[in-house]
């Protein structure tokens, strides 16, 4: 685990809004609501109290049903991190196995092509952006200390996880799906698995908010009003719910269905889950989900 | 057939069991096995369609309370075709009308009511689960878990839907808790789980103001999942795929009385549909009309003992 100084810098280099992550054409069914007449309850029009109302069920619905699989990748990045591992195959395995267990569960297509882009861009974006440039990571004047070899040789080893895993994703062996490639760069950072899954609810909210102010349903202040204010007890409210579940990929099928299902990632938003897959249904629309 | 009733100990609670085992003999089709414990009862009707048997899932007072339990288990052997119905909404209460009053209304959280469903279906076989939907009522909590086994070529039609409550005294999405997976599996492999928890407890978010099930839900009163999956169904798959392509949404004015979707499941080989309607009627028409497809494959008669 990064310590806490570093900890703090990478969640500014992560949370910096114009990271290339593809986020920024996905409105994660926003867009959709909107056109359906479905973005404002019966009463006043309120923006700012129907984007907040859309966070909480997205970011409800997201943390329940995607957030146990980020979990579970990073962990499988922890472990390879501190078993020190050099055989990638072992965990690029489980990471497949999660791949295909979330791509059944995401019953619905303009989810999956979102999460499938955005998850790649992910793998692609430490692979090309977080990856020390060899001219820092030389050592200074020939002199080698052990803290800087032993970093050296553990970012090593996390580069080839990655790019094992790229690999299998572009000769589409598996998806690339947005939580397990969050899950691996946010164990490949350092992050700790709680800091990981905050910040990536958090990313979710924050997306949601810069597609309203694209669409023209909210203006930048009042989003910004909102995401220090409002967003932040539902990230930790459904970050702190969400802790105890898992993907179900060491489940033995053999076990209670019922009592293991209680566990197990699950949508929370039907109507959410519906708006989303007609997105390619709307006649113009500026976002690709 | 065996006729069981089980007590848990406190009295109240049952756990009903049932087994159903179907074979196609050239056009006959038999049961081999067909058993139910309280508050289970499975009926089954003597029809006139060839390769075609129908069973309806009944419960002792056409309704479940929270600490029943029913787990049933389906076997639809090669070339069989299964119809298995309800007769009207299952019923969720959160505890028996008229009994124990005192002791069920003191605690707060009501017991689950749980169903297990596991169906094996074999090579050209098909399941086609349309039962009425679910309705829990206020306080109650319901928890299913359906997983379905199927071989390369066989087929299956499942239907999960459930209601927002007793509208007409003013029950809308105030149950405690409904909670429902379907898992489905060809050859082994898993191809989808479709898993919808409703939690009726409105989550406390400290500062914002509370959001309960209702504004999550609304303004739709009714919703179905339906999972299309074989040879079977091809011809109600392909409709419907012409029917989602042919939408086009413009700026819609007042929500629409029914909000439909469809996507692939694994490749091309199944479907998901979702509905939601304002109103059970609004979904139930919707779904007769896009499943009468399968008038061909149930025969007319049969269908029409569906969405009644």
């Amino acid at each position: 685990m990064a310590s806490d100084d570093l900890e703090s810098y990478i969640l500014l280099v992560l949370s910096d809004a114009n990271l290339p992550t593809g986020s920024f054409v996905a409105s994660a069914g926003l867009e959709s609501h909107v056109a359906h007449a479905l973005f404002y309850s019966e009463g006043p029009r309120d923006a700012m109290k129907a984007t907040l109302a859309f966070v909480r069920d997205s970011v409800g619905t997201y943390a329940r049903s995607a957030l146990p699989f980020a979990r579970d990748a990073q962990r499988v990045v922890m472990d390879f991190i501190a078993q020190q591992e050099t055989e990638p195959s072992k965990a690029i395995d489980v990471l497949m196995r999660l791949d295909a267990l979330y791509e059944s569960t995401a019953l619905n297509h303009v989810v999956r092509r979102a999460s499938r882009s955005q998850g790649v861009a992910l793998l692609t974006l430490y692979a090309k952006g977080f990856t020390c440039p060899p001219f820092l990571a030389a050592p200074m004047d020939g002199e080698e200390d052990t803290m800087g070899m032993e970093s050296r040789e553990r970012d090593e080893r996390v580069g080839a996880l990655i790019d094992a895993l790229k690999l299998r994703v572009r000769r589409e062996d598996t998806y690339g799906h947005l939580p397990v490639c969050w899950g691996v760069l946010a164990g490949a950072l350092g992050l700790s698995l709680d800091r990981g899954s905050h910040l990536h609810l958090f990313l979710h909210a924050r997306g949601v908010l810069s597609a309203a102010i694209r669409m023209n349903a909210l203006g930048p202040y009042a989003a910004q009003q909102l995401l220090l204010h409002g967003v932040r007890p539902i990230v930790d409210e459904e970050a702190a719910r969400a802790a105890h579940l898992t993907s179900g990929i060491d489940l033995s099928p053999s076990g209670n269905a019922l009592e293991d299902d209680e566990r197990l990632p699950a949508s929370t938003w039907p109507l959410g889950e519906i708006l989303a897959a007609r997105h390619d249904l709307l006649h113009s629309r500026i976002f690709n989900s | 057939m065996t006729f069981a009733t089980r007590y848990g100990s406190n009295g109240d609670k049952v756990s009903g069991r049932g087994q159903i085992i179907v074979q196609a003999h050239g056009s006959e089709v038999a049961f081999p096995e067909l058993s139910y414990s309280y508050p289970l009862k499975l009926l089954s009707p003597r029809i006139v369609q060839d390769g075609v048997g129908v069973v309806y899932m009944l419960t002792y007072g056409g309704g479940l309370v929270g600490g029943d339990s029913i787990s049933l288990s389906v076997d639809v052997q090669s070339s069989a075709r299964l119809v298995l119905l309800s007769q009207g909404s299952t019923k969720v209460f959160k505890s028996r009308p008229g009994r124990r009053a005192a002791v069920t209304t003191s605690s707060t959280d009501a017991a689950p009511t749980k169903q297990q469903l596991d169906v094996h279906i074999a090579d050209a076989g098909g399941l086609f689960l349309l039962p009425d939907p679910v309705t829990c009522f206020r306080a109650a909590s319901y928890h299913q878990v359906q997983r379905f086994h199927l071989v390369r070529g066989a087929s299956a039609a499942l239907l999960d839907w459930y209601t927002s409550g007793r509208r007409a005294i003013g029950e809308e999405w105030v149950f405690a808790r409904y909670h429902s997976t379907n898992e489905v599996f060809v050859d082994g492999s898993r191809v989808a789980r479709d898993a919808m928890l409703l939690d009726g407890a409105p989550l406390n978010v400290r500062p914002l103001p509370a959001r309960s099930l209702a504004d999550r839900m609304g303004p739709y009163a009714c919703y179905a999942t339906l999972i299309l999956y074989g040879p079977l169904v091809e011809e109600v798959v392909r409709a419907l795929d012409v029917r989602f392509q042919a939408i086009s949404v413009f700026q819609v004015r007042a929500p629409l009385d029914v909000l439909w979707s469809l996507s692939p499941v694994r490749g091309q080989a199944g479907r998901i549909v979702r509905v939601a309607g304002k109103t059970t009627e609004n979904v139930k028409g919707w779904l007769k009309d896009a499943l009468r497809g399968l008038e061909s494959v149930v025969g007319v008669d049969v269908y029409s003992k569906a969405f009644v």
